[in-house]
């Protein structure tokens, strides 16, 4: 009956979406006010109606009621209570249901908070972002709804993807589709700005918001889902440039560019339509990311034909594109840059420029290698999946320049061929950087890295502390210009702050990219009682054990480790577990080390009568927690920078413009 | 309907190649772990090198020697029977793309059309700089009359009127 009213109120957040689409359409036409309020209402209705319905759905999950078709395929009567949550993005329907649900919240709190000064434009950002919630929830209803019903009920489900039982799962999912949902909102005022002709006031103060939100939320997503795949997949490795991270990658780099052109804009009222381009094709990319995920185009040729939502995706993908490029050519004549003089030539906002152009190209190659397999097959007819050396063979160049980029962009300064500190901060911060690369080197265990690998991670760790050094330099030379008062500091300079912070937590994410370039690893057959070394620690094997974890049967094989002053570091406990509901074992990664590096076991191979014989793959992994470190330093970057309240309050040359025309 | 018969015609002449290739069936992580452990250290690296560079067919994104699957165990086992002849890296690679196709490796080869692959990339980061450089950095947009001139120009400015009015002074 529950499963019934939640179809009733996903098909009534369908109409009111429609409705809310064509009434602000219509106040947007008619400049008429209360037709807008109405429009808003509704985006607020839907909003409270999706909540609802997913309560239901939740609710049919806890109480297990294997009547609902989708709740049988995901969840079953052993499920944990912490695992029952997150069955409800566990596959097509739900997770597309929280995509829904997630567009209909953000484009509600949208509608209510949005700065006042932009009111006569909300009408075409509301028709904006109903459009893509009616079309999510018009797809919820028809190809992927998540209450359809079975008859008759079983008494136990199928049971959940065991590669999902992972306490990552609850969080990454809702955060990347937060990110991914929160770019629709930057992309609805790059649609309004181009309707209506300008960039209004408080255009970019909210833009600006809502895109650090939604960055934010990307790079929490994407490094958990890293850190997934470390833990769950059991090749030692987090990211493998799958088709489906880079899809979640493509946005998180469309995502940065425009901030970056935000702030050229925010400062000189340069580069405006390049923001509105990058805040709709951040959002395309999102969609595109969904869509390739879900149709599964990508990984496999037939499924695209059998699942149905697939081209469903690419039709609302080409309609975006349509709508865009159409609206585009008629309309962006009349955004124009702001007369500001003595701008571009040697200065930072070229140096912005550069750097979005370095971004904008990795997402193509990102895009490329991503999209290859289908444009190979429809030419040379050969489907080619394009993997992890290609990506890896341009990484360094970009990495190169990324880190060049953010070193001169953050010294130089806006409409001036001047740099702080000239030539002889960047050559003395190269020898200053010596020093930590050293000491990083040594206890990152670099040094044994054959030469080749070794001299491309000296150079690029040297870079990437040069860089800090440079930017470090540049915060205290801002701080010393205020006098060193760090409350005014705070209250003027909180978004250089944030973006200082972010900048230094994606050079320290280099860092840990190049220190674990290149690990150990080995693989061993151990009896009970043997013993194995690998890189000074002692491995001790005393049998697999039988244990019992929430609703998995685990086989571990308990492994002592020692180093090499004969100490104890501790017990690692590779295993494989077996799910009541399904038949193959997974593999449990144990997990030991210290800051420096990780010690990684698999599981690969054991006895299962005896117990007493097991195979296991030993990886030693450099520097990987100093990955997983940077992505909270970007994330507090991100935040502080967006709760600046000064940024973009005065953008510059915007039209004040009211209802009546 | 037709990639599907192709696809169908690779996995047997997969398979086909897999069961002659070698004597034993049962290749495990453990036994080939054992074989490559007693390789000399070159031909170590040249087997990780292969073996990076030809996909697991059965995974997404993992090379051979990333994944325990059954089939990438065994063209693991199959790429250290190349390696142990004392064939050339170039020699193995076309060794096994003359028997599953191109389809078996991980990145584009240089040639022909996936040659476009490598090229558009390359030609955007080597170009893209350069016309940045033509078209915004070399531009500055008009002076301003107001812009900052460096000092040693505004002294001079400054000499200059002194001079002058000097002159006048003394006329």
């Amino acid at each position: 009956m529950l499963a019934d009213y939640g179809f009733f109120l996903v098909l009534l957040c369908c109409i009111t979406s429609v409705y809310g689409t064509i009434s602000a359409l219509i106040a947007a036409f008619y400049r008429h006010k209360r037709l807008y309020r109405s429009a808003q209402y509704a985006s607020i209705a839907t909003c409270i109606m999706a909540i609802v319905s997913s309560g239901f759905l939740w609710y049919l999950l806890f109480t297990r009621n294997y009547g609902v078709a989708y709740i049988f395929k995901n969840s079953s009567n052993d499920l944990p209570l912490f695992y029952t949550i997150s069955a409800f993005w566990s596959s097509l329907e739900g997770s597309h249901f929280l995509w829904a649900l997630l567009i209909a919240v953000y484009g509600a709190i949208a509608h209510v908070t949005y700065a006042k000064d932009n009111e006569h434009i909300m009408p075409y950002v509301s028709a904006a972002l109903q459009a893509v919630s009616a079309w999510m929830f018009y797809l919820a209803v028809t190809y992927s709804d998540p209450f359809v019903l079975q008859f008759p009920v079983p008494d136990n489900g199928m049971g959940m993807n065991a590669l999902l039982q992972n306490p990552y799962m609850i969080i990454h999912p809702p955060s990347l589709f937060t990110g991914y949902t929160a770019l629709a909102i930057p992309f609805a005022y790059g649609i309004a700005a181009l309707c209506y002709g300008d960039i209004t006031e408080g255009w970019l103060r909210t833009t600006r918001r809502w895109t650090l939100y939604a960055w934010i939320f990307l790079t929490i997503g994407i490094f958990l889902g890293g850190r997934w795949a470390y833990v769950e997949l059991g090749w030692a490795g987090y990211w493998a440039w799958d088709p489906v991270e880079n899809s979640s990658f493509l946005p998180w780099l469309f995502a940065t560019a425009l901030l970056h052109s935000l702030l050229v804009q925010d400062r000189l009222g340069h580069l405006k339509r390049l923001s509105i381009i990058l805040a709709i094709v951040a959002f395309f990319f999102s969609f595109f990311g969904t869509f390739i995920t879900r149709s599964g185009v990508i990984s496999s040729v037939h499924s695209f034909a059998q699942s149905p939502i697939g081209p469903n995706y690419l039709y609302f993908l080409a309609g975006i594109a349509v709508v865009s490029i159409i609206l585009y050519g008629f309309k962006a004549q009349s955004i124009l840059p702001s007369d500001t003089n003595k701008v571009w030539g040697f200065s930072k906002e070229s140096a912005l420029v550069i750097t979005q152009f370095l971004i904008i190209t990795f997402a193509l190659i990102v895009f490329i290698g991503t999209v290859y397999p289908i444009v190979s097959e429809a030419i040379t007819g050969v489907r080619f999946n394009v993997q992890a050396p290609y990506f890896n063979a341009f990484a360094p160049y970009i990495g190169f320049s990324f880190v060049v980029a953010i070193t001169i962009g953050n010294l130089m300064r806006y409409k001036s061929g001047k740099m702080l500190g000239g030539k002889k901060l960047l050559l003395g911060g190269l020898f200053v950087a010596a020093i930590p690369t050293v000491t990083f080197c040594y206890f990152g265990d670099v040094f044994r890295s054959e030469l080749k690998p070794l001299i491309f991670q000296l150079i690029g760790i040297e870079l990437s502390f040069w860089s800090m050094i440079c930017l470090t330099y540049d915060a205290f030379n801002r701080v010393k210009d205020l006098r060193f008062n760090i409350a005014l500091f705070l209250k003027r300079n909180l978004a250089y702050l944030g973006a200082y912070i972010a900048h230094i937590g994606f050079l320290v994410a280099l860092l840990g990219f190049l220190g674990n370039y290149r690990g150990m690893d080995k693989t061993v057959t151990l009896q009970s009682g043997e013993t194995t070394e690998l890189y000074g620690y002692t491995f001790k094997f005393n049998g697999i054990k039988l244990e019992k974890d929430e609703n998995a049967l685990l086989y571990t094989a308990p492994l002592d480790v020692t180093n090499q002053k004969q100490s104890t570091v501790g017990t690692v406990l590779p295993a494989r577990a077996k799910y009541p509901t399904k038949d193959e074992l997974f593999h449990e990664i144990g997990l030991l080390g210290s800051f420096w590096h990780d010690i990684y076991v698999v599981l690969a191979d054991f006895d299962k009568d005896t117990k007493a014989r097991a195979t296991v793959q030993l990886f030693i992994n450099p520097t990987v927690k100093i990955v997983w470190w940077s992505a909270f330093l970007m994330c507090i970057g991100g935040f502080l920078s967006m709760c600046d309240l000064t940024r973009g309050r005065k953008s510059k040359d915007t039209l004040g413009a009211s209802w009546e025309v | 309907m037709g990639s599907l018969i192709k696809r169908l015609y690779r996995f047997f002449i997969l398979c086909t190649l897999l069961s002659y290739g070698h004597s034993s069936f049962a290749q495990s992580t453990a036994s080939i772990a054992k074989e490559f452990s007693a390789l000399p250290p070159e031909q170590k690296i040249l087997f990780e090198e292969i073996s990076n560079d030809l996909r697991c067919p059965t995974c997404t994104g993992l090379s051979i020697l990333q994944s325990d699957a059954a089939f990438s165990l065994q063209i693991r086992q199959a790429v250290l029977d190349q390696v142990k002849t004392g064939k050339e890296r170039s020699e193995i690679i076309d060794f096994f793309t003359e028997r599953y196709g191109l389809w078996i490796l991980r990145e584009p080869p240089k040639k022909g059309f996936h040659f476009l692959a490598w090229l558009i990339p390359s030609l955007f980061l080597i170009l893209g700089p350069l016309l940045i450089w033509f078209f915004i950095w070399r531009k500055r947009q008009q002076v301003s009359t107001f812009g900052v001139r460096p000092t040693s120009e505004i002294l001079k400015e400054f000499e200059e009127k002194i001079k002058a009015q000097r002159k006048d002074a003394t006329v």
